[in-house]
């Protein structure tokens, strides 16, 4: 059993979800995710669980974190839950982030709740040489995030779309802003599917190698149901499963929609 | 007082439970009849292959496993989103994404060779001529203890639930499925049509061992923030507990009509529910959408089951089978 530790609002609607756990079959890996049955013991609304990358993880104080923003029925029911309420979560499940070690300058790129992820593969990563680019619709959205990488010693850019930080614009348009001068060995990247093509593109452009992980709407999370199928660019057009063989691909692996 | 009376009025212990079910075969011998050791089989498509749920339990546990549906050549499948919550269900269009059957001859079916339980392959086709192609080539696979003929997919066009609406189409198609392939037939059928004991029949009476019932019912979801239907395919098909009391009523409807047994699903989520179904005459009960909230969800039914019979004081499970009427 998983029991919530704190749920508290650190950004408008934004919420970080820590959780203390009895056992796990395995330590998480950045990118990974768990399973989270949100719906009280005999109710079936929700029916379906909701899968949450992981934001941070402590094996020795047995927590594990999430970030999440409400959007719909079910992240509305979590938010409203309390310290100590007991969680039934499936996990660690999914494709984690690949850390290659000798890469030297990396650049990791996020938007939105697509930060979250970035977090605990930021710490995780062997290279301390790291440039990070985040955005969000607003200052206030990001104040979470920034307080906590700026923790990590990594250079942080930042981007709003409805005010000027650095930019007032994407993430995207803010790492385009640096690339011209500044080329990285590897990107890492997440946030909206619109995004991740506009980095893949000119990552894949500069002969940049990199991975991303994408948002898609699961069933199961175990692989059974095939509703996150995501198309793939090899030759025999087969599809693979954003819960399993995901949600991190390598730049160009899948189709994504730009 | 004799002694065997006695014994009748001892408590019955979990480990004198008897949970088999015989799904009798039309074929009139006792080896064409598919025996379980509990009713539950796992809907297909919603168990993968049986190697993703392997981290879960041993599905060996379970009474039957049927994969997830085949077509002839390869599917890609719809577009996603590919699912859409509601209240209580799901709506899937995932449209058959498969490797096509020779991909499942070659390379799915080798793979559960260490199941003891027995394996049923979804078939699905587009023609009338794919269901014979695929009976041809799944005929003889000594893996295989049956087919479920899919006769009822909403999610592929001109596809199975064209077939399933029609008592005359299912006839047929059955028939020729019956001609070429002996093992163990049940015939999928939809619950989007006015009456489904004639559908029923007409597969009972082309020679289909078992009709299962029922499919997903059709069903849509509008996105209201974009204002466009949410799932890529704009229909989809819901299941869950939601559709429940739609299946048990089929099943109810169906029961007297028919010899041949019935293998009833729709929204299974617990022992109380599968009890449900046998009340209302189903043999066996399929467990589909559960298993995607909680994928170890057989061998607790299981527990739940022997708990009610515990508590019903029943030793024979297949005694209440239609017990409702």
């Amino acid at each position: 059993m998983f029991k919530i530790i704190a749920n508290r609002e650190v950004g408008p609607g934004i919420f970080q979800l820590v959780l203390n756990y009895d056992q796990l079959p395995q330590n998480p890996k950045p990118g990974q995710f768990f399973n989270i049955k949100v719906s009280q013991p005999g109710s079936d609304d929700p029916l379906l669980r909701r899968p949450f990358s992981i934001f941070d993880f402590d094996a020795a104080e047995k927590k594990v974190e999430f970030i999440y923003r409400v959007v719909g029925k079910g992240t509305k029911i979590l938010s409203e839950l309390e310290a100590e309420t007991e969680l039934d979560v499936l996990g660690p499940l999914g494709t984690p982030f690949s850390l290659n070690e000798n890469k030297g300058n990396v650049h990791l790129i996020g938007g939105g709740m697509g930060i979250a992820p970035l977090y605990y593969l930021s710490k995780k990563l062997k290279s301390r040489n790291q440039k990070v680019y985040l955005g969000a619709a607003n200052q206030a959205e990001l104040e979470f995030f920034a307080e906590k990488f700026k923790g990590l010693g990594v250079e942080l850019h930042l981007a709003a779309m409805e005010e000027k930080l650095e930019i007032k614009g994407s993430a995207l348009v803010l790492w385009l802003n640096y690339l011209e001068k500044n080329i990285p060995d590897y990107v890492y990247t997440c946030g909206p599917e619109k995004m991740l093509a506009a980095v893949e593109k000119e990552a894949l452009k500069n002969n940049i190698g990199g991975q991303l992980s994408v948002e898609k709407r699961m069933g199961c999370g175990i692989g059974v149901c095939l509703s996150c199928s995501c198309e793939t660019k090899a030759e025999d057009e087969s599809n693979k499963r954003a819960c399993v063989e995901g949600p991190v691909f390598g730049l160009g692996e899948v189709v994504l929609s730009a | 007082m004799p002694e065997n009376s006695i014994e009748t009025k001892q408590k019955l212990t979990k480990s004198e439970l008897n949970l088999s079910v015989v799904m009798k075969s039309q074929q009139q011998t006792e080896e064409k009849n598919l025996n379980l050791k509990n009713p539950l089989i796992t809907a297909s498509g919603t168990c993968g292959n049986g190697k993703e749920l392997a981290d879960f339990y041993d599905i060996n546990q379970l009474g039957a496993f049927t994969t997830k549906g085949i077509t002839v050549e390869a599917q890609p499948g719809n577009k996603t989103p590919r699912i859409a919550e509601t209240s209580a269900g799901i709506i899937n269009s995932i449209g058959l994404e498969n490797p096509g059957v020779e991909s499942f001859i070659e390379e799915i079916l080798p793979e559960t060779k260490n199941y003891t339980l027995p394996i049923l392959a979804n078939i699905s086709g587009y023609s009338e001529q794919d269901f014979i192609n695929m009976a041809e080539k799944l005929e003889g696979r000594a893996e295989l203890a049956g087919v479920e003929v899919n006769l009822s997919c909403p999610n592929i066009k001109g596809g199975g639930m064209v077939f399933g609406t029609d008592p005359e189409k299912v006839f047929e198609i059955t028939k020729k499925v019956r001609e070429i392939y002996s093992g163990y037939i049940i015939v999928k059928l939809t619950p989007n049509i006015t009456d489904i004991t004639k559908t029923a029949l007409a597969a009972e009476e082309a020679g289909a061992d078992a009709v299962a019932m029922i499919n997903t019912l059709s069903a849509m979801k509008i996105d209201i923030e974009r204002q466009q239907p949410l799932l890529a395919n704009t229909f989809g098909g819901l299941s869950g507990p939601a559709v429940r009391p739609v299946a048990v009523k089929m099943v109810y409807q169906t029961y007297k009509k028919l010899e041949i047994p019935i293998l009833g699903l729709g929204g299974v989520q617990s022992g109380s529910d599968v009890i449900e179904f046998m009340l209302a005459g189903a043999t066996a009960v399929g467990i589909g959408t559960v298993n995607m909230i909680d994928p170890a969800a057989g061998p607790r039914i299981i527990e739940e089951i022997k708990e009610y019979m515990l508590r019903h004081q029943i030793k024979n499970l297949s005694s209440i089978i239609g017990a409702a009427h």
